[in-house]
């Protein structure tokens, strides 16, 4: 509530107390100013309750965001966390199959090459490899 | 009676207004290494020999797998970042 920002919680309560305060020893007070006093009172009264009511349920909003900025702070450590876990699994898995993928090359070069010449390859499948690997 | 109109009046022109100044960030990806599109397919020469046909299977193996971690990489970071979002939305 906007009001709230510009007053301190404290002031609406010292009213609230003005207003009880005033409406009890109204009795006292000479009936030309009764009237008048009676109806500052009254307002004071039906001015701090609402406004006490307001303090609570602002105070109770403030410790709910308090409470989220918490949770996602603890949540985005945990993603940051997870992320770290997730980049080291991708570092390694992408190392073994590169390394993989070496091996299997230094292979054909020892061991595939050997049939080179006496294995023809047709150009039909060489046309149907690479239109199976362009997108 | 008539006296407690004015402050009820003059409450209902006060209102309310409840903000919740709370922004949660979009999660952050896994690494660079994962924004990184998948590459083309290595091609054959049509004078191709049977060795370099092998070396280009074997790339485009290399490369297909390479691409799966990323895209397993995704799948995790998804499951994941689930995951946490309902922790803290609970």
């Amino acid at each position: 509530m906007w009001i709230l920002k510009f007053l301190p919680d404290w002031f609406f309560y010292v009213l609230l107390f003005i207003g009880i305060f005033g409406l009890l020893i109204s009795k006292f007070i000479p009936s030309y100013y009764k009237t008048a006093v009676q109806a500052t009172c009254a307002f004071f009264v039906v001015f701090g309750v609402y406004m006490a009511g307001a303090i609570s349920n602002n105070n109770e909003w403030i410790a709910r965001v308090k409470e989220l900025e918490a949770k996602i702070a603890q949540a985005e450590a945990e993603s940051s966390k997870t992320n770290t876990e997730i980049v080291e699994k991708v570092v390694v898995k992408r190392e073994y199959y590169k390394q993989k993928g070496n091996d299997v090359i230094q292979y054909i070069d020892r061991e595939v090459v050997k049939y080179d010449n006496t294995c023809k390859i047709p150009p039909e499948f060489i046309e149907a490899h690479n239109k199976a690997a362009v997108k | 009676m008539k006296y407690l109109l004015i402050p009820l009046v003059c409450m209902s022109m006060i209102g309310c207004s409840t903000t919740v100044p709370v922004v949660s960030k979009f999660p952050e990806p896994p690494g660079k290494l994962v924004m990184e599109k998948c590459p083309q397919l290595n091609s054959l020469n049509i004078d191709a020999k049977l060795s370099d046909v092998s070396k280009t299977v074997t790339l485009n193996y290399t490369e297909y797998y390479t691409c799966a971690v990323k895209t397993d990489a995704w799948i995790e970071w998804y499951g994941k970042q689930k995951k946490i979002y309902e922790g803290v939305v609970k």
